[in-house]
């Protein structure tokens, strides 16, 4: 399986030279070396998109795909899983999805540990819509919604995920290609509800690249995901502003596996689809009698 | 034969159990019941009360004249005592007074026995059940069955009290038990019998209890029941269930249904089969949330953004409630769209009996292809508008979308394109009509010059006013979409007057018939004190008219 196995031939619209093309290139080398690798099935892949410049990926890649409403990505996921336990299922949403219209669904799925995968283009703005701001756009934004400049403090998504309980949490860059793929990889392989944020600047209503290509820094080879605390303390240290040059770390900030939602319920073996119900009419009437 | 016991007190004395316990004796002996439960939003105090109505012919509702008032505490005897019939009384413990009372001396046997507050109940209900002369053993057989565990001291306090009574009548057993069942017992029921895989729900008064019901069961029958964080999060899983080719069923109240509503009408453009139970309650916002009404029709008729259709069924009573249930799994699936059965509080706790209990004989096929085609297409345009149905995990791509799409569920936004699709999902509705055509949507009741029409809960009221009226029939209607407007139509041409029964403040069916079949019913008969109907009230208000 080669990631071209699953191009469509769709056109793609995202502006000329958008981060989210590097994205699309990931997820579809991911998935290719995890089928090669015998990991996972093409036919089991199941990829759920919100609404925004992300979702658009939903007609880039030919696979089992969901393209839902706003802020409804990880919903969605779960039930999938509920009713297959076997598929690979991969959410996709944007900040504003995500951390807006969603945000009540990411904190309850990373205490639901569903084993999933999910991905948030972060571009901390609202750009399909014409550049308004969202939940993780820095003070003092500037948007068309925001003439005089947004004056709260914006939401730390990768904090919040290690706070309510998510299991694997992590964060890469859209223009670091092969340090993006290598934890798209180990997200889908974890099992358990992993957040994987990607820091994608939007080119056309936000666009902090120089910052990144400056401040953005690999965690050290030694650091230790399993240490929460850590974690925590690590992820604070940028808090999503351009004001000073902070240090932005990218890579695998906490990992640690607990019983995954699907393994929770006895019944929950095999798809329902395969099952053919017998009903025994007599015996479920008969309590009534 | 005909009784009408009340059983009131405070929430949390039993109520519910004391009135179900007298229900069951009597549909054991093979009366025929029926069980209102009428109760505040509220865990202890206030004032709950059960109406019991039994009969040795079938019965669909309550009535406001009692026989007996079975009283937990002095509110129910002084709001309910002006409502016993002539040689109707109260029967309470010691520390109560009404007009006419027989007094129990509860506390003494309690200490006695050594016995909790509560199975002081039972004396009443022993007593009870000897002055009406059913027999000891018929008695105990009912407890073991409903008092699994605690039968003992079940026994044993109701003996106290039918030792203390003297017969003064000789109620004997007339046939074979009864089946008896609430109407969101009869929508688990249903769904089960449908083949349902998933429940889904956040809990919301009064569609609560199908959520106990089914989570209860879930092992034994191989089901999955989950509560979610919101109706949101429900509606979308289980949009997402659907697609991964699970048979699912959400339920909820009007408040909760309006969150699901944006869900609602991407089951339209994704066409994924979705079943929706939505137990009406007293409304606008959060209204009246332990009592009934019928005011959400046209809310469930036209939820959701855009054009796209849906089956609303709306059943009668349980047994009904049983079979439209599957109808809506059944048509849900075959023709990928949202079902909703629309339902209330009345239908939804009240206790309902029955001779037989019936599925329907339709079949639970889940409508995914066994084989899908190599070049599979999720939305291919068929000459029913019926795309065949693949799930992920077959070998071939399956996707599900709420953007406008081409056959193969990519994006278009191609005004030819676009316009294939509307008219593709529009097609399905003639052969839906069709097919619903044959599920008699619309039931005669009666016979006579004027009809009345209803919908829903209010059937029980209007069948038990039917002998009672005369030169009337009714027309009951179950299918609110499609609506069977050809049947309707004629029925109403062929009447003299034409009144319509709604518990609702405006007569929204008014509107629905008017909207379908251009006839306009100007007589409403109307309630919209957030109580139901009984067949007294229907009588009633025809005499006004």
């Amino acid at each position: 399986m080669k990631a071209e196995d699953f191009n469509t031939k769709t056109e793609i619209t995202w502006c000329p030279g958008c981060p989210n093309f590097g994205i699309l290139q990931s997820t579809k080398e991911v998935l290719a070396s995890l089928i090669t690798e015998g990991k996972i099935k093409a036919k089991d892949i199941a990829l759920v998109s919100g609404i925004g410049c992300h979702a658009k990926i939903y007609d880039y890649i030919n696979a089992n795909s969901f393209y839902g409403l706003h802020g409804r990505v990880l919903p969605v996921c779960l039930g999938i899983k509920a009713a297959n336990p076997e598929l690979t299922v991969v959410g996709f949403g944007g900040d504003g999805d995500t951390f807006a219209e969603g945000v009540a669904h990411f904190v309850h799925s990373c205490r639901y540990n569903v084993n999933m995968t999910m991905v948030v283009h972060n571009n901390q703005v609202f750009a399909l819509t014409t550049g308004q701001t969202t939940p993780t756009s820095e003070k003092g934004f500037s948007g068309a919604s925001t003439p005089l400049g947004v004056k709260t403090e914006p939401l730390n998504p990768v904090a919040l995920a290690l706070i309510s309980g998510a299991s694997f949490v992590a964060r890469g860059y859209a223009l670091e290609i092969n340090h993006l793929k290598k934890i798209f990889k180990e997200a889908i392989e974890h099992k358990g509800f992993s957040f994987l944020e990607i820091l994608q600047p939007c080119i056309t209503y936000h666009n902090p690249i120089p910052y990144f290509q400056k401040n953005i820094q690999k965690l050290d080879e030694n650091y230790n995901f399993a240490d929460w605390e850590l974690a925590l303390k690590t992820v604070r240290e940028w808090d999503y502003s351009f004001e000073k040059d902070k240090k932005v770390p990218i890579g695998l900030f906490y990992k640690k596996e607990r019983p995954v939602f699907e393994e929770t319920w006895p019944q929950l073996k095999k798809p329902w689809y395969t099952l053919k119900r017998e009903i025994d009419w007599h015996k479920i009437s008969q309590e009534f009698k | 034969m005909e009784k009408v016991i009340l059983v009131g007190g405070e929430a949390g004395q039993g109520i519910a159990v004391t009135s179900h316990f007298i229900a069951k004796t009597f549909s054991n002996l093979g009366y025929f019941i029926f069980n209102y439960r009428d109760y505040p939003s509220l865990i202890k105090g206030g004032h709950n009360f059960n109406v019991v109505r039994i009969s040795d012919k079938p019965v669909f509702s309550h009535k406001e004249e009692y026989d007996l008032i079975l009283a937990l505490d002095q509110k129910t005897i002084d709001l309910h005592q002006k409502k016993l019939k002539k040689e109707g009384f109260v029967l309470a413990g010691k520390n109560l007074k009404a007009k006419k009372i027989h007094s129990l001396d509860i506390e003494k046997i309690l200490n006695k026995l050594k016995a909790p507050q509560i199975a002081g109940n039972n004396i009443l209900i022993g007593w009870l059940l000897k002055y009406y002369g059913i027999k000891k053993e018929f008695i105990f057989s009912t407890i073991k069955k409903e008092f699994k565990g605690k039968e003992e001291l079940v026994q044993k306090t109701v003996e106290e009290g039918y030792n203390l009574a003297k017969e003064k009548e000789k109620l004997k057993k007339i046939g074979k038990p009864k089946y008896v069942l609430t109407g969101n017992e009869a929508i688990g029921l249903g769904a089960l019998a449908a083949g349902m895989d998933i429940y889904i729900a956040y809990p919301m008064t009064p569609a609560t209890n199908v959520l106990h019901f089914l989570a209860k069961k879930q092992l034994e029958n191989n089901i999955l029941v989950l509560q979610l964080d919101d109706e949101i999060s429900v509606a979308n899983a289980a949009l997402g269930a659907s697609f991964a080719g699970a048979r699912v069923m959400v339920g909820t109240s009007g408040g909760g249904f309006a969150l699901m509503t944006e869900a609602l009408s991407l089951a339209g453009m994704s066409e994924l089969p979705l079943v929706i139970y939505l137990s009406q309650r007293t409304a606008p916002a959060t209204g009246v949330p332990t009592y009934t009404g019928q005011s959400d029709l046209k809310f469930a008729l036209s939820a959701g953004h855009g054009e796209f259709t849906r089956i609303v069924v709306a059943p009668g009573d349980a047994a009904e409630t049983i079979v439209r249930t599957q109808e809506a799994f059944y048509l849900s699936a075959k023709y990928r769209l949202p079902s909703i059965i629309l339902g209330d509080k009345h239908l939804g706790e009240s206790d309902f009996s029955f001779e037989e209990l019936k599925k329907s004989s339709l079949d639970n096929e889940r409508f995914i292809l066994k084989n899908p085609p190599k070049n599979y297409k999720s939305y291919q345009i068929t000459a029913n508008g019926i795309s065949p149905r693949a799930v992920p995990g077959q070998n071939v791509i399956s996707r599900a979308t709420s953007y406008e799409h081409d056959e193969y569920g990519l994006t278009t936004e191609d005004p030819k394109e676009i316009v294939r699709m509307v008219e593709k999902r529009l097609k399905k509705i003639k052969f839906i009509e069709k097919e619903v055509n044959k599920l008699n949507p619309a039931t005669i009741y009666g016979q006579g010059q004027n009809l009345l029409i209803s919908w829903g809960s209010t059937k029980g009221a209007i069948l038990d006013a039917l002998p009672s009226l005369k030169n009337f029939r009714f027309l009951q209607i179950s299918y609110l979409n499609p609506f069977p407007q050809e049947k309707i139509l004629k029925e109403i041409k062929k009447s003299k007057k034409v009144f319509l029964v709604e518990n609702s403040a405006t007569g929204l069916l008014a509107d629905v018939i008017a909207e379908k079949t251009g006839r306009i019913i100007k007589d409403k008969i109307l309630k919209y004190d957030a109580r139901p109907f009984s067949s007294q009230d229907i009588i009633k208000n025809i005499k006004n008219l």
